[in-house]
């Protein structure tokens, strides 16, 4: 493991998930629950002779940022592409259950609790979803954490993290979606159905997904913060995910119901308005919805340098 | 053995197989009202009774097309079905904000739905947020005491059975004999994406439910309650489940229902035997480092 300070300066999207795990919460703090000497791994990969992993894939334990407990979720995209199955799941669900259950402990124990005293979870999230060698048990991995993230609300904020090369898709899209506030770089992708997938329902005319620029324009992260799914866009090193989240952590839950996209029947309504600015329009590419929102320069916007693209963007607005 | 009668497609005919007779009233859910047509048409939502009691219907519609969204066919929960079934959901909370936490109406999902829409505009725009609206609203009503039971009668895959039904509080489903499909992906796909042969597959898979497709499967892992073995036997099932969901929700037992409640079930029916040593050890080893991330006084 390199060294937290050495952390910082690591591209998020080239860390492995422990090192993003370590790097993300204050020098010293993190210490890992079911970890690999715990030697959990998926009993069904072993079924079909496949290499098991002792994390099984998935790094999830608790450090602090200043006086904040942080509850971590990390995924391993080069394990099984960051695959959710039986083990792993578990790992991610209880995770935001101790946090919540945390939450409760101190509430109950300290009438003088502050803001910045109440747990967070954090997730960064590496995946394509359900775990096919044991798709049965992933699949409802997936339903019990979209479970614990409405037990969570107004307790215990949940926070997104998105920059690494497998990006976040299938059910852990929506996952996703459903947390609080959703921090991105430009190398982040997020969705529900993979490139190749439209693809093959849409026929290649349609969608490309060897067009590398396609498939960000369509789900990368200066797309998302166009659509307004991206709360935060930042560069890509550990430190600039770290200090993103630290600006986070500590505020109050009430503010991070102003970030969500979904989870009221308000926000209902305002996502039923793209749906049918949407169904309006027919966008042809994510350009077509770049220059609705007011960028005279969508066809260049996604090759404009960063800081100018985050200084300069209009994002939509419906 | 075969069943003949096969549901697949036929939500609509499902729904008063389960209703009191002809109380359907589609397109209102306590206040609201669904006036165009065109609106989520691969969504049926509305009101009935079961047992004299006002129930919310949310059924996918196999036999619907939506015209804005060409994805969205044959049971495919597009972007404007799931926002659909999510106001459904908001409704019955609102219909029922002032009674107490036992008297909520239920809600009855009807469960046919091959998929999510996967188109590139769906993409663009952001389906997965429009399932993910629906499942955190269902957790909401769940978790206000609304019971909720996902009836399956056809196809309930992968993404689309997360979206319309897995956070139901119980979950039914027809028996395989009907040709329910409740699965991720077929064993042919998996054999083909995961390498492995499919006489293997198959082999395995009638010792480990956990990558075979099939509703017994799912009940080994305790993801689904009950198996319904006739369709006549689907309306006393779903009575019978709202008064167990009642009962738990009035002891303050909410941990028996919904996903997490299948969990502990999924190790009672010895499908899911790992997941419970694994969250029992964080509990220990959180145990005892949290005093390190509480306050200091």
């Amino acid at each position: 493991m390199p060294k937290w300070n050495d952390i910082q300066e690591q591209s998020f999207l080239e860390s492995d998930a422990r090192a993003r795990a370590v790097g993300l919460v204050d020098e010293g703090t993190f210490t890992e629950l079911a970890g690999p000497f715990d030697r959990f791994y998926s009993p069904h990969l072993e079924t079909l002779g496949e290499a098991v992993e002792f994390d099984d894939g998935i790094v999830t334990g608790v450090g602090k940022i200043g006086k904040t407990p942080v509850f971590v979720i990390s995924q391993e995209g080069r394990f099984i592409g960051g695959s959710v199955g039986e083990v792993g799941g578990a790992k991610m669900v209880n995770t935001i259950r101790l946090a919540v259950e945390f939450y409760d402990k101190l509430v109950a124990e300290h009438s003088d609790l502050t803001d910045e005293e109440k747990p967070v979870v954090v997730i960064s999230f590496e995946t394509g979803g359900v775990r096919l060698h044991e798709s049965n048990a992933g699949l409802l991995a997936h339903a019990e954490v979209m479970d614990q993230l409405q037990k969570a609300r107004h307790k215990v904020p949940v926070i997104t993290l998105i920059g690494s090369k497998v990006g976040c898709f299938g059910g852990m899209g929506f996952v996703a979606a459903a947390t609080d506030a959703i921090i991105m770089s430009e190398y982040g992708r997020l969705g529900l159905t993979g490139p190749e997938v439209i693809e093959q329902e849409m026929g290649k005319e349609e969608f490309d997904s060897s067009d590398r620029a396609l498939v960000f324009r369509t789900t990368g992260g200066r797309h998302k913060y166009i659509m307004g799914d991206c709360n935060v866009l930042v560069h890509g090193k550990v430190a600039d995910f770290r200090e993103a989240l630290g600006k986070l952590a500590g505020l109050p839950v009430s503010e991070f119901e102003k970030m969500r996209r979904i989870g009221s029947p308000e926000l209902v309504e305002k996502q039923l308005k793209l749906v049918a600015l949407a169904a309006e329009m027919q966008p042809k590419d994510a350009r077509d919805v770049w220059a609705k929102a007011g960028n005279a320069d969508a066809a260049t916007l996604d090759s404009k340098p960063f800081d100018e693209f985050v200084a300069s963007v209009k994002r939509l607005e419906v | 053995m075969e069943n003949v009668e096969t549901m697949m497609g036929r939500g609509r005919d499902a729904i008063d197989m389960i209703v009191d007779t002809d109380s359907f009233k589609e397109g209102t859910v306590g206040a609201k009202t669904f006036d165009d047509p065109e609106f989520g048409p691969g969504a049926v939502v509305g009101t009935a009774k079961l047992d004299g009691q006002d129930v919310t219907l949310i059924v996918s519609d196999a036999q619907a097309f939506n015209e804005k969204f060409p994805v969205v066919y044959a049971g495919i929960i597009g972007m404007e079905e799931g926002y659909k079934m999510a106001q459904a959901v908001y409704a019955s909370l609102a219909a029922d904000a002032d009674k107490p936490k036992e008297q909520k109406r239920t809600l009855v999902l009807i469960v046919d739905t091959p998929g999510n829409g996967p188109g590139k505009v769906e993409e663009i725009f952001g389906m997965n947020k429009a399932t993910g609206a629906y499942q955190l609203a269902l957790a909401e009503a769940r978790l206000a005491g609304h019971p909720i039971v996902s009836m399956v009668i056809g196809r309930a895959i992968s993404g689309a059975f997360l979206c319309h039904g897995l956070q139901g509080s119980n979950i039914l489903s027809l028996d395989s004999s009907f040709g329910t499909m409740i699965h991720v992906m077929p064993l042919t796909s998996i054999s083909r994406i995961i390498k492995k042969d499919l006489e293997t597959l198959q082999e395995l898979s009638k010792g480990n439910p956990v990558f075979a497709a099939g509703p017994q499967f799912f009940y080994a892992l305790g993801g689904v309650e009950e198996q319904i073995d006739k369709v006549e036997g689907m309306r006393p099932a779903i009575i019978e489940h709202v008064k167990q969901i009642r009962a738990a929700v009035a002891a303050g037992e909410d941990d028996k229902l919904g996903p997490w409640g299948r969990g502990t079930l999924g190790a009672e029916r010895n499908g899911r035997v790992v997941r419970p040593k694994v969250i029992n050890l964080m509990n220990q080893e959180f145990a005892a480092v949290a005093e390190k991330y509480a306050p200091s006084r």
